[in-house]
């Protein structure tokens, strides 16, 4: 590049070559909108709290919740699917885990296993539905979306699960926040990552291995290139569906309970309209909504540009409708710059 | 996958009948029905409205009480109310999700002949039986008045405000904003966390980030301000701030005041109780008030054992 500043600086013909190849790759375009979120947090530092370690360590914790859901939904989207029943499933799992830890007293050893079978179980019925009469997702999973809410309301009796516990008489005693709610909702590595965000992060390592190392994962993506061809040649395409859903609830499951331990309660309300959160990480990350592309790594950069924005409008206290506004528009000019071309 | 649906619709409906059939059971002499359309149960606040309702009308037993959910569905409450006139209630009670497509429905229900008491949310004109709610302005008003004790008369507070599209979350606002009104308390940092537990303990940790001396949070609910303490003592600050919360629900914000997490919380009174007491003099014919404002609580750390303290009551 020629260092001269009144003419455009050309490009030599190996440079361009380069940009065109890296504009091409996905991950490179996600990082590159991360990166312009990250000087938007640079120039609005909120009287220079974006340049403490603490807000981004609470950044990526806020995001995390949403980066789990997310992480599932990849898996979902990349067979052409969508799973809207996320959100209700971790509400679910956060009261059931409340109850089991709290009232019960159960041991993490016992609640944690149960809760995600619970999570695991409600996406491995819907992912049997769709795969079993062939019903649109969409619907399968709006249903479960429906039930499961109603299944949260119902094993709470429609009360928040929290430490207080209700005696015979009507009066109520408290008991104490049971400790794995307390080592969930702790940080390591001299307070600098919470251990939501390492449960994340584990969720993002054990998808992409998912995704990128096993057959399992060639098989996601046959599914949602071509669902036709991929049974012709032999692909278990009704197993492998009951398979991604099963694993977009588990995570969900991971999900509500990570919520429950930083809420110190069970919310039935909890979760509401978080799997929009979720669709949208995924494809502001560079997933095709159509199914058979993306992948695990952009979904981490999604989570991180949607963690990022939604923290830096935090910081500066912006006001709720302003706030609405600049992420619609920010996610648009996110999703612009992830455009593929063609 | 069969199997499993083919159960659980047949347990379901059964489950149903059962209910129904259980609130429409011992029609004896002399019993008034009143039907009770609450607008949302999802609120923790509205099961409490109706445990309320229903504990004082089991404490009589010439009250028969039919529940109804509109499930924050305007349409549906509307319906409520059109079905307890048809099924000839002796009494309505109706807390409105929204008053303007309500106010018609109540208004018919009165010109039947029966009586409706309106709770906690208003509707249009006058064309009901009475009205008892709360008054969130006074409420707001109070917080602030003992948040500007409390401190002395100046510090840096960070208000977490509810959805400030909704009555509630502007009275709280505007209430407090009056009673810290020429006092030296400084407002450094305000959002909207929309009533929810997790929006607060984010926006609570932006402000930690942003100052360094904050000296109490004043949240719109108990679960904004338990959100912000949470947030504090994540970062090692819970000891240098104070929370006032709102509501003050038994298990919720009375319970966080006793174990010191929260240092205050304002009642918000669901009236249920008093509902009963006024659908049972209009029953037996007295005459009764067509407003009342029901008064409010405060409990601190100091009085929560002692049940709280009255505070700006009656009209």
């Amino acid at each position: 590049m020629s260092g001269e500043l009144k003419s455009i600086p050309s490009l030599s013909p190996a440079h361009e070559a380069w940009w065109r190849e890296a504009l091409r790759n996905p991950i490179f375009t996600a990082a590159v909108a991360f990166g312009l979120v990250l000087v938007l947090g640079l120039i609005f530092s909120g009287d220079g709290a974006f340049y403490k370690w603490g807000t981004h360590r609470d950044a990526l914790r806020q995001a995390s919740v949403y980066g789990i859901l997310a992480c599932g939904m990849t898996v979902v989207i990349i067979t052409a699917g969508i799973d809207l029943s996320v959100g209700s499933v971790l509400a679910l799992v956060a009261v059931s885990f409340s109850i089991l830890s709290i009232h019960w007293g159960w041991s993490p050893w016992l609640a944690i296993p149960a809760c995600l079978a619970v999570g695991t179980a409600c996406g491995a019925v819907t992912g049997g539905i769709i795969a079993r009469f062939a019903i649109q997702p969409f619907i399968v999973t709006l249903s479960m979306m429906v039930f499961a809410r109603g299944m949260a309301k119902y094993v709470s009796g429609g009360m928040k699960v929290s430490t207080a516990v209700q005696g015979a008489d009507g009066t109520y005693s408290y008991v104490d926040v049971p400790g794995i709610f307390r080592l969930i909702d702790s940080r390591l590595l001299g307070e600098n990552l919470s251990v939501v965000s390492l449960i994340f992060l584990a969720c993002v390592v054990v998808s992409w291995i998912g995704l990128s190392r096993l057959r399992w994962g060639r098989y996601v993506y046959a599914i949602g290139g071509n669902e036709a061809a991929a049974r012709l040649s032999g692909v278990p395409v009704g197993v492998m569906k009951v398979a991604a859903y099963g694993l977009a609830g588990l995570f969900a499951a991971v999900a509500g309970i990570c919520q429950a331990a930083q809420e110190q309660q069970g919310d039935p309300e909890t979760g509401m309209a978080y799997e929009l959160s979720a669709i949208a990480i995924v494809v502001i990350g560079g997933t095709n909504l159509m199914g058979g592309r993306g992948g695990i790594g952009l979904t981490l950069l999604g989570t991180l540009i949607i963690g990022y924005i939604e923290k830096i409008l935090s910081i500066n206290a912006v006001a709720e409708a302003n706030r609405l506004m600049l992420t619609g528009a920010i996610i648009v000019a996110a999703v612009l710059i992830q455009r593929r071309r063609v | 996958m069969r199997t499993l649906l083919g159960t659980t619709i047949p347990i379901g409906m059964a489950l149903t009948l059962c209910l129904t059939a259980s609130c429409e059971r011992k029609a004896q002499t002399q019993v008034f029905t009143i039907g009770m359309s609450q607008c949302n149960l999802g609120e923790p606040w509205r099961v409490q409205m109706n445990a309320d309702v229903k504990t004082a009308a089991d404490k009589r037993p010439n009250i028969k009480m039919v529940f109804k959910d509109a499930q924050n569905d305007t349409l549906k409450q509307r319906a409520h109310v059109e079905e307890f006139v048809s099924a000839g209630v002796d009494l309505i009670i109706i807390s409105p999700k929204e008053a303007a497509p309500l106010t018609e429905p109540v208004a018919k229900a009165v010109q039947a002949g029966i009586p409706v008491i309106v709770l906690d949310r208003r509707v249009l004109g006058a064309k009901y039986t009475c009205f008892i709610g709360a008054d969130n302005k006074l409420i707001g008003r109070e917080a602030g008045k003992w948040i500007v004790k409390k401190l002395g008369g100046k510090g840096k507070v960070v208000e977490l405000k509810g959805l400030m599209t909704s009555t509630p979350g502007q009275d709280r606002h505007t209430g407090f904003r009056a009673g810290i009104e020429g006092s030296e308390i400084e407002v450094i940092f305000e959002a909207d966390m929309k009533w929810l537990e997790p929006d607060a303990r984010k926006e609570m940790e932006s402000a930690l980030a942003r100052y360094d001396q904050i000296d109490l949070v004043y949240a719109h609910n108990d679960p904004g301000a338990h959100g912000a303490y949470l947030a504090a003592k994540a970062a090692g600050r819970e000891k240098d701030i104070m929370f006032v919360g709102i509501d003050a629900l038994p298990h919720e914000g009375v319970m966080y005041a006793k174990q010191g997490i929260l240092d205050a919380t304002l009642q918000y009174p669901t009236g249920g109780a008093e509902a009963i007491d006024v659908a049972l003099k209009i029953l037996n014919g007295e005459e009764v008030p067509k407003e009342i404002t029901l008064g409010s609580r405060i409990f601190t750390t100091e009085n929560v054992e002692a049940g709280g303290e009255s505070i700006g009551s009656g009209p």
